[in-house]
C-alpha cells in the first residue's frame, strides 16, 4: 500500500469509526448510517487539507461510495 | 471509554477529537451516581456547532468529567430557548454555550451599506445588536440556572473604510469594539453569564485562519479545524473553574528557574537576574508569577540548596522581585522533591491535586511527577526567555469570581507562617489558641457575601461534611426559602483577617435542623472555630424551638479532617444510609454546644 492509501484509509476509518479493514470501495453513503451529511464534510474538508486539494461542490455532492471518492481523488491527484 | 480518550491524549487533533466523540455517543454511556462529576452541557448558536460541541466535550471529559451533551439546530437557538418543552430544557443544564455569530443578526447589506450609514444609523444598530444578544442572554438565564458562556464578536480584519477607519466617530472595528464594550458592561455585575472573550482568543490565534472558507460555505460550520480545539480550551476553563478544578499554589525551584545559573557555584554575583539579558527574561519570569501571587495563587519554593545561599539571593539581590514574605513555605534542603512537596502540600494545608510544579530539571519533574501523578508537572521551555510565556499560557487559575479573600491570601499565608512559630512556642494548644485573640463572626449570608460563599461551596474538599456543590441560584434559593438557611463564618485574630472562610447549610424540618452542608476553608483548620460555628447554629435552633440538630457527613477521599466533627461534639445515634450518608444526632434537651472560651463570637 502506499502512502497515499494509508492516509486516506486512516481518514475514512476515523471519520467512519470502524476498522481500516472494513473499509471497502463498494461502502455506500445511503446504506452506512456514521456516514451523514456532517461526516461527510469532514470527510471532505480532511481530505483536503491532508492532500492540498479542493472538491467543487458538484463533485462533493456526487461521491456516493468510497470507489467513487478514490476515483475522484485519482483524477485528482495525477500530474 | 478509556481506550477513546488515551487516543485522544496521543493526538488532540480536530478529526480526533471527533472521531472520539461520536465514538462515545455510540456508547450511550450512563451517567454516574456521583453527580458532581456531570457536566451537562449545550451548545447553541446561530451556525453548525457539532464540531464545537465535540471538541468541548471530548476535552471536559479529558478532565475527568462525565459530559452529556445537546447540540442545537442550524441557527434554531432563538425557538430553543423560547419553547419550553425543547431538547434544550430536557435536562436541567449546567453549562449552556450560546455561540453567536454578529453577522447573522445583521442586515445582509450592512458590511455593502455601512460606509453610507450615517453615525446615527451606526449607533442606533450597534445598541440593538447589543440589545439583541443580551435579551437572549437574560431569557436563558431565567429559564435555567445554567453556567451562560456567551462569546463576544470578533472585530473585523477588513474594513471598506481602509487604513482610515478610526478616524471617523464609528468606523466598522469601533462598531464592533463599541459593541464588545457594551456587552461586558452589561454583563459584568452578572455572576451567571460569562461573556467569553472571542475577539481576544481569535486575535491570539490569528484572525485571518480562525474560519475555513469551504466548509463555511458548505456546511457553516464557522471555525477552522485547526482554531476549533483551541475556542474549545476558552471554554473547558470555565467549566474547570465552575467545577473547582483549580490550582491554587505553584511551587517553585529556584537556580535555572527563578534565576540563572547555580548559586551555590556562581555565588550572588554571578547568577542571571538584572535587567539586561541573560538575567531580564528571569525578572519578567518573576513578574508573572508576582502578578498572580496578587491574584490570590499560592506561591512555595522547592530547591535543592544550602539554605542560606538561597536566602541570600531573596534578601540581598537588587533585581530580585520575589520576596520570602511571597512564600507561604520553602523548602531548600538536599532531601528529594516529591517528599518536600508532599511536606510543603502538609504545611500550607491543601491537596496536591492544587499543585503547580515549576522546575528546570526534567530529571526532578519526571521523580515528582511518578510519586504525585496529581500534581501539574510543567513541561518547562529549555529555554529561559519562554519561562513567562509559558506560566501566561498555563490557564489553570480560573475561578469564577475573584473575592477580597484571593487578593489578601498572600498576606494570611504570612500571618499562617506566624502563628505556626507561636504554636510551636506555646505549652499547650489551650495556650496557644488564647494568645491568637480569635474572633468569629456568624451571620445569614448577604449578598455582599454570597460570591465567596458559592466559591467556598464550589472548592472546598478537606473540611467539608458533605462535598455538596450549589451553584449562585441554588444558594440564593436556599436563602429565600423560610425552611432553610445559609450562614457564612469570618474569622479574625491578632495576625490578620482570613474573611469568610466558612458555610453552613441549614434546611429546617419541623423540630429538626438538618445540617445539610458544613464547610471551612482548610485556612482556618486547627483553631476549633467550628465549635463556635456548631454553637452557633445551636443557639439559633434553640431559639426557634427546634428538639434535634441532625449532621451529615458523606465521606470523600479529601474530606477524612472532616470525619469526627458531630462526634466530637457530642452527636450521637450515628446511622449510616445504604448510599453512604452517615447521620448524627444532637439531642437539644440533653446536649448542647459551647462557644469556646477564647473565642469571642460577633452575633449581628
Amino acid at each position: 500500500m502506499t502512502d497515499f492509501d494509508n492516509k486516506l484509509l486512516d481518514i475514512l476509518s476515523r471519520v467512519f469509526r470502524i476498522d481500516q479493514g472494513e473499509i471497502t470501495d463498494n461502502l455506500k453513503r445511503k446504506d452506512f448510517e456514521p456516514w451523514d451529511s456532517m461526516a461527510h464534510l469532514m470527510l471532505i474538508s480532511e481530505i483536503e487539507n491532508e492532500f492540498e486539494i479542493f472538491f467543487e461542490d458538484e463533485e462533493v455532492v456526487d461521491i456516493w461510495t468510497v470507489g467513487d471518492l478514490k476515483k475522484i481523488l485519482n483524477q485528482k491527484m495525477s500530474p | 471509554m478509556n481506550e477513546i480518550l488515551e487516543s485522544v491524549r496521543k493526538d488532540p487533533s480536530y478529526l480526533s477529537l471527533w472521531s472520539a466523540y461520536k465514538k462515545i455517543q455510540d456508547l450511550d454511556l450512563k451517567a454516574p451516581e456521583d453527580d458532581t462529576n456531570t457536566v451537562r452541557l449545550a451548545v447553541i448558536g446561530s451556525t453548525t456547532l457539532e464540531p464545537l460541541a465535540a471538541c468541548v466535550d471530548i476535552k471536559t471529559r479529558l478532565e475527568g468529567f462525565h459530559v452529556e451533551t445537546f447540540v442545537g439546530g442550524f441557527n434554531t437557538y432563538r425557538q430553543e430557548i423560547l419553547n419550553k418543552s425543547s431538547d434544550l430544557y430536557k435536562v436541567k443544564r449546567d453549562v449552556i454555550i450560546l455561540s453567536i455569530d454578529a453577522w447573522s443578526i445583521l442586515d445582509k447589506m450592512f458590511l455593502s451599506n455601512f460606509v453610507r450609514m450615517s453615525e446615527k444609523d451606526r449607533q442606533a444598530t450597534q445598541k440593538e445588536l447589543v440589545e439583541d444578544i443580551l435579551s437572549i442572554v437574560s431569557n436563558l438565564e431565567s429559564t435555567t440556572s445554567a453556567l451562560v458562556l456567551v462569546n463576544n464578536l470578533v472585530v473585523p480584519v477588513f474594513t471598506p473604510l481602509g487604513v482610515v477607519d478610526n478616524k471617523q466617530k464609528i468606523g466598522l472595528r469601533r462598531f464592533f469594539e463599541g459593541a464588545n464594550i457594551l456587552l461586558a458592561e452589561k454583563l459584568e455585575k452578572n455572576s451567571r453569564i460569562f461573556l467569553v472573550d472571542l475577539d481576544a482568543v481569535a486575535g491570539a490565534f490569528g484572525k485571518t485562519r480562525i474560519t475555513n472558507w469551504n466548509t463555511w460555505y458548505r456546511g457553516s460550520i464557522p471555525f477552522s479545524d485547526e482554531f476549533t480545539p483551541i475556542l474549545a480550551d476558552e471554554y473547558v476553563r470555565y467549566i474547570r473553574a465552575m467545577k473547582g478544578r483549580t490550582k491554587k499554589c505553584i511551587v517553585v525551584d529556584l537556580d535555572n528557574t527563578l534565576w540563572g545559573g547555580i548559586i551555590g557555584e556562581d555565588g550572588i554575583e554571578g547568577i542571571k537576574l538584572g535587567n539586561t539579558s541573560p538575567g531580564i527574561e528571569y525578572v519578567e519570569f518573576q513578574r508573572s508569577l508576582l502578578s498572580l501571587y496578587n491574584r490570590g495563587i499560592i506561591l512555595a519554593v522547592c530547591s535543592k540548596n544550602n539554605p542560606d545561599d538561597a536566602l541570600r539571593v531573596f534578601r540581598e539581590h537588587p533585581s530580585q522581585v520575589l520576596k520570602e514574605d511571597h512564600f507561604a513555605a520553602m523548602r531548600i534542603n538536599w532531601q528529594n522533591k516529591a517528599a518536600n512537596i508532599e511536606e510543603l502540600a502538609k504545611e500550607i494545608n491543601i491537596g496536591l491535586d492544587s499543585m503547580v510544579f515549576l522546575d528546570d530539571n526534567p530529571v526532578e519533574r519526571a521523580q515528582v511527577s511518578q510519586v504525585h501523578p496529581e500534581i501539574l508537572v510543567v513541561d518547562m521551555p529549555k529555554n529561559p526567555r519562554l519561562y513567562r510565556e509559558m506560566i501566561e499560557s498555563l490557564n489553570v487559575f480560573d475561578v469564577l469570581s475573584i473575592t477580597s479573600e484571593d487578593i489578601a491570601r498572600g498576606e494570611m499565608y504570612v500571618g499562617k507562617r506566624k502563628r505556626t512559630e507561636l504554636e510551636r512556642s506555646a505549652t499547650s494548644i489551650e495556650d496557644f489558641l488564647r494568645t491568637l485573640d480569635l474572633k468569629v463572626r456568624i451571620k445569614e449570608v448577604s449578598d455582599f457575601d454570597t460570591p465567596r460563599v458559592v466559591q467556598l461551596i464550589g472548592k472546598t474538599n478537606q473540611f467539608n461534611l458533605t462535598t455538596r456543590r450549589y451553584s449562585d441560584v441554588e444558594v440564593s434559593n436556599y436563602r429565600k426559602s423560610s425552611d432553610a438557611a445559609v450562614y457564612s463564618m469570618t474569622v479574625h485574630d491578632k495576625f490578620g483577617d482570613e474573611g469568610v472562610v466558612g458555610v453552613a447549610i441549614v434546611k429546617k424540618k419541623g423540630g429538626d435542623w438538618w445540617i445539610d452542608s458544613l464547610l471551612m476553608s482548610c485556612r482556618v483548620i486547627g483553631r476549633s472555630v467550628e465549635t463556635a460555628f456548631l454553637a452557633k447554629i445551636v443557639a439559633d435552633a434553640r431559639k426557634a424551638k427546634a428538639t434535634r440538630i441532625i449532621g451529615e457527613y458523606v465521606p470523600t477521599k479529601k474530606n477524612p479532617p472532616a470525619a469526627d466533627l458531630y462526634e466530637r461534639h457530642g452527636f450521637g445515634m450515628p446511622t449510616t444510609s445504604d448510599a453512604g450518608v452517615t447521620s448524627w444526632i444532637l439531642n437539644l434537651d440533653e446536649q448542647t454546644i459551647d462557644v469556646p472560651e477564647w473565642i469571642e463570637l460577633i452575633e449581628e
